[in-house]
């Protein structure tokens, strides 16, 4: 078994989840980790976002959380092995006002882990950069849009849905570029 | 109004005001309706952690606002703005009342 220190972004979500999941607690993957993972680490996120969708007890998930070494401390998870720290915000897992349907699985050396799909990562983003015109959420999306594996037909679609047509139509081009070389 | 939905009359004055201001802050929302700041701040936090409220700092205050990216913003802010048609209009009217521009330091009133 592979130890805390020594474990990715992904494998350390990896294998929360598995010791959450043989509680019953069932986690999904979102936020700055997810851009990590899909731009292969061209953006670091320290922050593992395990979106607490089927509204598991905190008490539940401190217990699990304790029993793999991670301490609370406040609303995060921290572990003296790592500078990783896990965070559970609450469901429904969600992109602007729909539901994430599609859940992607990533094998790791620590288990599967279970995360919102590279196109659902982007639509993540740019409701960061939609409602409050951060910069750096639209860097975000342009870098997991860049590894090539989104639909973009169905961001430009959902933005619609969130009313935002017309700023995705500024930004298509950049999301349209695949990475090179 | 909503307090037999939302368990509590502070859950709805921090709702309401967030609605009505845009943003609030603990001992300004408790200021305003004669509340508890502590009680205020827990509503606060509960709903930030529910991911309905997000903050931010300024200065030494952290200040509340509606989540854009929660998914039932939509249908809360109507049920909020539905509650509201039941306030008094005074009460309504004080909540909408909210100095903005500056104000010079030491001014008499």
């Amino acid at each position: 078994m592979k130890s805390v220190k020594d474990m990715t972004n992904a494998e350390l979500a990896a294998s929360i989840e598995s010791v959450l999941r043989k509680r019953g607690i069932d986690v999904v993957l979102s936020g700055g980790a997810c851009v990590s993972i899909y731009s292969e680490n061209r953006y670091v996120s320290m922050d593992l976002d395990l979106i607490n969708h089927n509204f598991a007890k905190r008490r539940e998930i401190r217990e699990a959380m304790q029993e793999i070494g991670f301490r609370e401390e406040g609303r995060h998870f921290t572990h003296q092995e790592t500078d990783f720290f896990v965070e559970f915000p609450a469901g429904p897992l969600a992109v602007g006002e729909e539901p994430v349907k599609q859940i992607d699985e990533i094998k790791t050396d620590t288990g599967v882990l279970r995360l919102i799909s590279a196109t659902d990562c982007v639509k993540d983003r740019l409701t960061a950069y939609y409602h409050w015109n951060d910069a750096q959420s639209l860097e975000q999306a342009v870098l997991v849009a860049e590894a090539g594996k989104i639909d973009l037909d169905e961001v430009e679609r959902w933005s619609e849905v969130e009313g935002k047509l017309e700023e995705f139509k500024r930004i298509r081009h950049r999301l349209a570029a695949t990475r090179s070389g | 109004m909503l307090e037999p939905l939302l368990g509590s009359k502070n859950a709805e004055r921090v709702l309401i005001f967030v609605l009505v201001r845009e943003e609030g802050y603990a001992r300004e929302i408790a200021r305003f309706f004669g509340a508890d700041a502590d009680s205020i701040q827990k509503q606060l936090v509960k709903y930030e952690c529910g991911g309905v409220l997000v903050s931010r700092a300024v200065g030494r205050a952290r200040v509340y606002s509606l989540n854009p990216r929660y998914p039932f913003l939509k249908q809360l802010k109507a049920l909020l703005e539905k509650a509201l048609v039941f306030y008094s209009d005074e009460e309504r009217q004080r909540l909408r009342f909210d100095r903005r521009r500056p104000r010079r330091r030491g001014k008499p009133l």
